[in-house]
């Protein structure tokens, strides 16, 4: 009869596939805002959209045909003071035709007031930290469930917050690769963001989205930054 | 990403999705119309050139500059020559209560009643999960959108429907929100009409209340019920006003 879940031992070393996987996403964008920022610093001229684009472009290029990657799209998004003093810039491309998303904003002067009070924009450009939004529905790009990370970008050790780097992963994508490392620790494991909010769940009465919590005999193992798997999960 | 700004509506942010579809000069005319009314593009503002627009937004230069020349020709811009030439959104652009009741005039009993109907069950059905999946964040988020008695009437009916997309990404569940999008399309600018009665917003005030406080409390049932009760308070005005024509 099979066991319910697996043992501590086999379940750390299935957690951290997951958690390889999501540092690895983590990671690449670290190195993606610090060569950005590198490219921007170097910059002679004015630093203009056309520039921006030809800098970001071919990166969201090569994440999003990555096959079977996880980027559903990415991009960079331009504090204010980088471009003029109230405007932001947005150099964003999904899908595999790379389409250009929010294109119109570019042209308004008042594109800084839509980006300002996203989760997405303000937690990096204020705490000059990593983050990683969601999931929630995005109405902005892609129009699915999605978890959004982002990371700041410095011209500068000490400098200010020039911009963000980010990447939409859908949560579909994520299933993917999250369901056989779950079925492999226990047929009620799900893993869950900070607030215990499930992500992907084995747990049948668990969706994506609903509000979980450790059941009895509950392990955590940590995933990225931010999540974790439980082993037992239970519904809310 | 999402899109949560001062004043701009994400529940016309279908409109800044990348155009796929035929009928892209219609889509490319929507788009920049759906910018003027959300505040992205301002009345007077100068637009971009049509091979700026042609590369910003993935279409020909064929197909951006007949769509301009269709949004000239629906007085959504206008063109100037000489030295400070150019293509501008026009003054007087922004939803207006004479083109809402037009609108409404050339509507059937039946259009308004189905179409609230449909409305009635999608929002009920992101309410219900709403009340589920909600936490303290999601609540900020949700009452932040609760207008005051004074604000115009098109900030009104901006956050009324900011409010119900809030209640939909509260429940977090692509397909309903789609719909629920869908639809506030389809109703398009009659929901000005209410919103310049003070009677109607001061019910509307109490409603969207009533939503919230079951949406916190994770009260599927009274959510329907509310979220229910406050499209039908516009639907039925919208139903009076259009007997007026009889």
């Amino acid at each position: 009869m099979r066991e319910p879940t697996a043992s501590p031992d086999t379940a750390t070393l299935h957690a951290g596939e997951l958690d390889a996987a999501i540092t690895g996403i983590e990671g690449r964008l670290a190195a993606w805002a610090a060569e950005t920022g590198a490219a921007l610093a170097a910059l002679s001229a004015k630093v203009t959209g056309t520039a921006v684009d030809k800098l970001i472009r071919p990166v969201v290029e090569e994440l999003v045909r990555t096959p079977d990657g996880y980027a559903a799209g990415a991009g960079f998004l331009a504090n204010a003071g980088l471009l003029g003093p109230e405007r932001s810039y947005i150099a964003w491309w999904q899908g595999e035709e790379l389409e250009h998303v929010d294109a119109l904003a570019n042209f308004s002067p008042n594109s800084i007031s839509r980006y300002v009070k996203s989760e997405w924009f303000r937690i990096p450009v204020e705490t000059g930290q990593a983050h990683v939004t969601g999931p929630y529905v995005d109405f902005l790009c892609t129009d699915e469930y999605v978890l959004t990370f982002t990371h700041p970008v410095f011209c500068r050790p000490d400098g200010p917050v020039v911009g963000i780097v980010g990447m939409d992963v859908t949560v579909q994508r994520l299933e993917r690769g999250a369901m056989p490392v779950l079925r492999r620790i226990g047929e009620r494991a799900a893993l869950v963001n900070c607030d215990g909010r499930a992500i992907v769940s084995a747990a049948p009465d668990i969706a994506a989205g609903d509000l979980a919590a450790a059941g009895e005999g509950c392990s955590a193992y940590p995933v990225g930054r931010r999540f974790r798997i439980w082993s037992n999960a239970t519904a809310l | 990403m999402l899109l949560t700004p001062q004043g701009a509506s994400r529940s016309l942010a279908a409109v800044f999705t990348p155009i796929k579809s035929r009928g892209l000069v219609d889509e490319v005319c929507g788009r920049i119309e759906q910018a003027v009314e959300t505040g992205l593009l301002t009345s007077g503002q100068r637009l971009p050139n049509e091979t700026e627009l042609a590369a910003a937004l993935g279409v020909s230069a064929v197909t951006a500059r007949e769509a301009l020349s269709q949004l000239r020709t629906s007085g959504i811009i206008r063109t100037a020559r000489g030295r400070s030439g150019g293509s501008f959104i026009a003054d007087d652009v922004l939803p207006s209560r004479e083109r809402a009741l037009d609108q409404l005039r050339e509507l059937t009993r039946l259009q308004i009643s189905d179409l609230g109907l449909h409305y009635q069950a999608i929002a009920a059905a992101c309410a219900s999960v709403a009340a589920r999946r909600s936490d303290a964040a999601d609540m900020a988020t949700l009452r932040s959108f609760i207008p005051a008695a004074e604000e115009d009437p098109l900030h009104w009916r901006l956050a009324l429907s900011e409010f119900l997309l809030e209640v939909a990404a509260i429940a977090r569940s692509a397909r309903l929100a789609r719909e629920l999008i869908r639809l506030q399309a389809d109703l398009g600018t009659l929901t000005l009409l209410p919103c310049a009665d003070a009677g109607y917003r001061a019910t509307t005030t109490g409603l969207l209340e009533d939503v919230a406080a079951a949406v916190e409390a994770h009260q599927p049932a009274a959510a329907e019920a509310a979220v229910k009760a406050l499209v039908a308070a516009t639907t039925d005005w919208l139903l009076n006003e259009q007997a007026k024509r009889y």
